[in-house]
C-alpha cells in the first residue's frame, strides 16, 4: 500500500510536468488547430538561459544564480520573448495554412532552436546545479517525498488556477476561448486577432519557463534536445485528453504521467523498456476508438 | 449622397472556382436589402467579403464611401459593421452572457456595453433567462436569436444577415423577423439579408437582388416584383411561360 | 508516339538528370563526393517513396521513416556476419542467424517487411482524416524506434548492428532510385492514382461516387513504405553499420523538408527537394570546414547546415508553399493537355491551405 502511494506521489509530479507542458501546447491548438513541437524547445530555451552562453561542460549559472524571484520573472520573460518570435517569424504568415503545414513549420522552428542553441553551447550536455536544495525528502507518515515534487504539483496547480480565472473572469480570456472556438467567428464580433493568437503565445511562454525550472531542478542536466521528450509526450497528453479542450489537455497529462509511473513500476522487467511504445500505441487507440479524447470538449470534434 | 454601401464589380474565386462574378450591388441607409438565390449562388460570398472574411480577387466594397477591401474583419467591424454568418457560429462552450459580451467588448465602455445588453435583452426574453446556460444548450431558433443578439452588441449601423431561417420553424422564422425589423426601427439598422425563397422577404424587403452563378440577374424595389415572374426567371433561368429550361451557365 | 513520349517523359528526363551526376563524378574522379552522392540517391527514393503517399492521398505522414527503419534492419538482418548475429542477435530466428544472405534477398526482404507492417498498421489508421492521422502515423515512428532501440536481443539496442557487407556504390543507387521514380511515375498515371487523386480533391464526392478511398489510400501506403524500405535496405548496405536513432525525427524532418521544398505536388518537386536541400546542406557544410576569403580563412560556426535547413523550410512553406516546383512536372515536349502527368499544382495547394477559412 505505502509503495502504491508512493508510486502515486511519483505519478502526480510527473504528471504535474507533462500536463503544464500539455497546457501550453493544448492552448496554441485550440485557437491556431497548431501542434507546436517547438514548445518543447521553449523549454530548452528557458533551461540555457539558467547559464552563462559558452561550450564548456561544467555550467556555471548566470540568471540561475540571481534571487529565486529574479529568476523566475527573468527566465519566463525571456522565454516570452522567444515564443512571441516564434509566431512573429514564421507562424503568423502561416495563418491560413492546415494544420498539418504548421505542424510542418513547427518542426522547422524546432530544428531551428535546437541547432542554434546547439551552435552556442555546443552538443555535450551540461551538468547544472540549480536550486538543488529543493530536492531534499520530508516525511510525511512512512512516506518520503522529495519537496520538489510538492513544489512542482503546487505550482502546476496555482498556474492551472490562474489559467482559469483569467479565461472565464477577465474580457481577454472570454475572447481567446471565442477564439479558439471559432476564430473567424470571433474576428468578425471584433476580436483582434493577432492580439489574442499573441497573447496565447506568451502564456505558452511562461508556461513552457515554469517547466524549464521545475524540470532542471529535478534533473540537473542540460541538453539540446532535452525539451523533445517532453514535447512528445505532452502531445499524447492533449491527444488523450481531446484536442482543443484544455481541461482535457491538463487531465490527459495526469493520466499519462500515471500510465508511465505504473508501466514503469509494475509492467514486467522485460516489457518496461517498452514504456514509450505502449503510451504511443495508447495514442493510436484513443484516436480510433475516442477520436475526440477521453474529455472531449463539445464543439472542437468535428474540427480534428 | 453616397449610399452606405456600395460593392462594385466584385469577384472572388475558390481555387479554380469562381464563386462571385463582377457583382454590383448598393445599400442606402435605412434600407432592407435582400438577397435571393439559389444554394451557391454566391450569396454567403457575397456578405462573408463585405465582412472582410473572404479576400476578392478584384472590385471594390465601400462603406460610406470609403474602401475597405483587404482590411480585416476586426477593423471592418469596428467601423459599425456586423455580420451574422449562415450557421449562426455561436461559441457553443461559452455561455449566452459571454457570447453577448463578446460584442461588447469592442466598444471599450463596459457601462455602455452592460447597458446596451440590457437594452437588447427586452427584445430576447428567451434569452435573458438562460444567460448563464452554455450556448450550445439552446435551441435552433433560440441559438439564431442569440446571434443576431450578438452582432447587434457591437451597435452596428449595417447589419449582415446570411439566411436567418435556415433550418428553422415556420413560426419561429415569423418571429426572428419580426424582433429584425423592431431593431431595424429601435437601433436605426440598416439591413442586408441573404434568403433562398422569395416568399417571406417580399413583404420586408424595400429593393431585392438575385443572384444566381455568381452574378446579379436581377435587382429592383421589393415592389415591382411581387409578381414573382422576374424573380422565378432570374432564379431559375427560365420563367415560368417558357416551355423549356435555357440553360447557359456551364 | 508523341503522346506515350508525352506522357512519360519525366521520370525519363527526371533519371537522365541523375545518371549525369554519377556519370559525372565517376568520370571526373570526384571520389570526395561520392558519399554525398549516394546518400543522395539514396533519399530521391526515400522521398520519392514519401511522395507517392503524401502526394498522391493529401494526407501528411510523418511516419515513413519508420519504414526506412524496418527496412534498413531488415536487410541488416540478411547480410551481417553470421559470427556477429549469433552472439549479439540472439533473438534472431536460426535461420536468419546462422546464414548470410545475398543482395538481392536482403532488398527483397527490405521492401517486403515494412510492406506487410505498412498494410496492417495502414489498414488501421488510414480511414482517420486529415491531422487525426498525421498523428497516428507519428506516434507509429515513435513506436517503432522505441521497439527497435530496445528489443537488444534482435537488434543490438541501442549500440550499432555491424559487419553488414557494403555492395551499395553510385551506380546500384542510381538503379533504385530509377526504379522508384518509374514505379511512383506508374502508380500516379494509373487508375488507382487517378482515383486516390480524386479523394483527396473532393472526398465526398469521391466516396459518393463509389471509391473505396480507404482502399486507394492503403495502396499508396503500402507501396509508400515498400520504396521507403527499399531506400533503407540500400542504406543499411551502403553504411555496413545501423543505429536505431539514425530513422528518429530528424530525418523524418530533413526527408519532409525535402519534400515541401520541392514541392509535395508532384514527382518533380519530390526529386528536386532532395537535389536542392542537398546542394545547399553541403554548400553550408563546406562552409562550417572554412574556405579562404583573400588571405583569411572564413569558417560558418558549426551547425549551419542545420540551421540553413531549418530556415529554408520555414521560408519555402511562408513563400512558396507549393514548393520549387510549384506543382508541375519537368517536361520537354508538351503532350495534349489531358495526357500531361499531372501531379496537381491544385492537390499540393489543397494539402498546405485551410479551405475552412475560405468560406466564412
Amino acid at each position: 500500500m505505502i509503495g502504491f502511494l508512493q508510486h502515486l506521489i511519483d505519478a502526480l509530479a510527473l504528471g504535474s510536468i507533462y500536463a503544464l507542458t500539455a497546457l501550453g501546447i493544448g492552448l496554441l491548438f485550440g485557437i491556431l488547430r497548431l501542434i507546436n513541437f517547438a514548445h518543447g524547445d521553449l523549454i530548452t530555451v528557458g533551461a540555457y538561459a539558467l547559464i552563462v552562453p559558452a561550450a564548456d561542460v561544467t555550467a556555471r549559472l548566470m540568471i540561475g544564480s540571481w534571487t529565486p524571484a529574479a529568476v523566475v520573472v527573468a527566465i519566463s520573460m525571456i522565454v516570452v520573448v522567444a515564443a512571441l518570435l516564434t509566431d512573429a517569424a514564421v507562424f503568423r504568415p502561416l495563418r491560413t495554412a492546415s494544420p498539418p503545414t504548421l505542424m510542418i513549420a513547427s518542426f522547422a522552428v524546432s530544428y531551428i532552436i535546437q541547432n542554434g542553441i546547439l551552435m552556442f553551447y555546443g552538443a555535450r550536455p551540461k551538468a547544472v546545479d540549480f536550486w538543488s536544495g529543493a530536492n531534499v525528502q520530508i516525511t510525511i507518515g512512512a512516506l518520503r517525498v522529495p519537496l520538489l515534487q510538492l513544489i512542482t504539483l503546487a505550482v502546476t496547480l496555482v498556474l492551472m488556477a490562474a489559467l482559469t480565472v483569467f479565461l472565464r473572469r477577465t474580457p481577454q480570456g472570454v475572447q481567446m476561448r471565442a477564439a479558439a472556438e471559432d476564430f473567424r467567428m470571433a474576428q468578425y464580433l471584433g476580436v483582434r486577432g493577432n492580439v489574442v493568437i499573441g497573447l496565447a503565445f506568451a502564456i505558452s511562454g511562461v508556461l513552457a519557463a515554469a517547466v524549464s525550472m521545475l524540470y532542471i531542478t529535478q534533473s540537473g542536466s542540460l541538453t539540446f534536445q532535452m525539451g523533445v521528450p517532453l514535447a512528445l509526450f505532452a502531445f499524447v497528453a492533449v491527444v488523450i485528453g481531446g484536442m482543443g479542450s484544455l481541461a482535457g489537455a491538463v487531465a490527459g497529462g495526469f493520466l499519462l504521467g500515471f500510465i508511465v509511473t505504473m508501466l514503469q513500476a509494475y509492467l514486467p522487467p522485460d516489457l518496461r523498456a517498452f514504456r514509450d511504445a505502449f503510451a504511443f500505441a495508447f495514442v493510436i487507440l484513443v484516436l480510433l476508438v475516442r477520436p475526440s479524447g477521453l474529455l472531449p470538449s463539445r464543439t472542437t470534434v468535428e474540427r480534428v | 449622397m453616397a449610399a452606405l454601401l456600395e460593392v462594385e464589380n466584385l469577384s472572388v474565386r475558390y481555387g479554380d472556382l469562381m464563386a462571385l462574378r463582377s457583382a454590383s450591388l448598393s445599400v442606402d441607409e435605412g434600407e432592407v436589402v435582400c438577397i435571393i438565390g439559389p444554394n451557391g449562388a454566391g450569396k454567403s460570398t457575397t456578405l462573408a467579403a463585405i465582412a472582410g472574411g473572404v479576400r476578392p480577387v478584384s472590385g471594390d466594397i465601400r462603406l460610406e464611401g470609403r474602401s475597405i477591401v483587404g482590411r480585416r474583419p476586426e477593423h471592418i467591424a469596428r467601423l459599425r459593421l456586423s455580420l451574422v454568418p449562415e450557421g449562426r457560429h455561436i461559441f457553443g462552450t461559452l455561455t449566452v452572457e459571454e457570447n453577448l459580451q463578446i460584442g461588447g467588448y469592442m466598444l471599450g465602455d463596459r457601462a455602455a456595453a452592460r447597458a446596451g445588453m440590457e437594452r437588447l435583452l427586452g427584445h430576447f426574453p428567451r434569452l435573458r433567462e438562460r444567460l448563464r446556460y452554455p450556448a450550445a444548450r439552446l435551441s435552433g431558433g433560440e441559438q439564431q436569436m442569440l446571434a443576431v443578439a450578438r452582432a447587434v452588441m457591437t451597435r452596428p449601423r449595417l447589419l449582415l444577415v446570411d439566411e436567418p431561417s435556415l433550418g428553422l420553424a415556420p413560426r419561429i422564422i415569423d418571429q426572428i423577423y419580426e424582433i429584425l425589423l423592431e431593431l431595424r426601427q429601435r437601433e436605426k439598422l440598416t439591413l442586408l439579408i441573404n434568403e433562398q425563397s422569395s416568399a417571406r422577404i417580399l413583404k420586408f424587403a424595400d429593393r431585392i437582388y438575385v443572384l444566381r452563378g455568381g452574378a446579379v440577374q436581377v435587382e429592383g424595389r421589393a415592389a415591382d416584383l411581387r409578381d414573382g415572374e422576374a424573380i422565378h426567371r432570374a432564379y431559375f433561368g427560365f420563367g415560368t411561360q417558357d416551355s423549356a429550361p435555357a440553360e447557359t451557365a456551364a | 508516339m508523341h503522346v506515350f513520349v508525352a506522357r512519360h517523359q519525366t521520370p525519363v528526363l527526371l533519371i537522365v538528370l541523375l545518371g549525369a551526376a554519377v556519370a559525372i563524378s565517376e568520370v571526373g574522379g570526384l571520389d570526395a563526393l561520392q558519399v554525398t552522392l549516394v546518400e543522395m540517391l539514396i533519399r530521391v527514393l526515400v522521398v520519392v517513396g514519401l511522395y507517392v503517399f503524401i502526394g498522391n492521398s493529401g494526407v501528411i505522414s510523418f511516419g515513413q521513416v519508420g519504414f526506412m527503419c524496418i527496412g534498413a534492419y531488415a536487410a541488416g538482418w540478411a547480410t551481417a556476419e553470421p559470427s556477429f548475429k549469433q552472439v549479439m542477435l540472439q533473438g534472431l530466428p536460426e535461420l536468419l542467424q546462422e546464414n548470410q544472405f545475398s543482395f538481392p534477398l536482403a532488398m527483397a526482404g527490405a521492401i517486403l517487411l515494412p510492406a506487410i507492417v505498412a498494410l496492417l498498421f495502414g489498414f488501421a489508421i488510414l480511414r482517420l482524416n486529415g491531422i487525426a492521422a498525421s498523428i497516428a502515423t507519428f506516434a507509429f515512428l515513435i513506436i517503432v524506434n522505441s521497439i527497435y532501440s530496445n528489443w537488444d536481443s534482435v537488434t543490438a539496442g541501442v549500440s550499432s548492428l555491424i559487419g553488414i557487407p557494403t555492395p551499395v556504390g553510385p551506380w546500384v543507387a542510381l538503379a533504385f532510385a530509377a526504379g522508384g521514380i518509374l514505379v511512383a511515375h506508374l502508380f500516379q498515371m494509373s487508375r488507382y492514382g487517378l482515383l486516390l487523386r480524386a479523394t483527396r480533391e473532393d472526398g465526398v464526392a469521391a466516396k459518393a461516387s463509389g471509391v473505396h478511398s480507404v482502399r486507394m489510400r492503403l495502396l499508396a501506403f503500402v507501396l509508400s513504405a515498400a520504396l521507403v524500405g527499399a531506400g533503407g535496405g540500400l542504406y543499411a548496405q551502403f553504411l555496413g553499420i545501423l543505429t536505431v536513432d539514425t530513422f528518429y525525427l530528424s530525418l523524418s524532418f530533413i526527408t519532409i523538408a525535402m519534400l515541401v521544398v520541392g514541392g509535395m505536388g508532384s514527382l518533380t518537386g519530390a526529386v528536386a527537394g532532395v537535389i536542392a536541400v542537398t546542394v545547399i546542406v553541403q554548400l553550408l557544410r563546406f562552409g562550417e570546414r572554412g574556405f579562404p576569403v583573400g588571405s583569411a580563412l572564413f569558417k560558418l560556426p558549426v551547425g549551419s547546415g542545420e540551421l540553413g535547413l531549418g530556415l529554408l523550410l520555414a521560408l519555402i512553406l511562408i513563400f512558396r508553399p507549393n514548393g520549387l516546383s510549384g506543382g508541375k512536372e519537368l517536361a520537354l515536349i508538351r503532350g495534349p493537355r489531358e495526357m500531361m502527368p499531372e501531379g496537381g499544382a491544385v492537390a499540393g495547394a489543397r494539402a498546405l491551405q485551410d479551405d475552412s477559412n475560405a468560406v466564412a
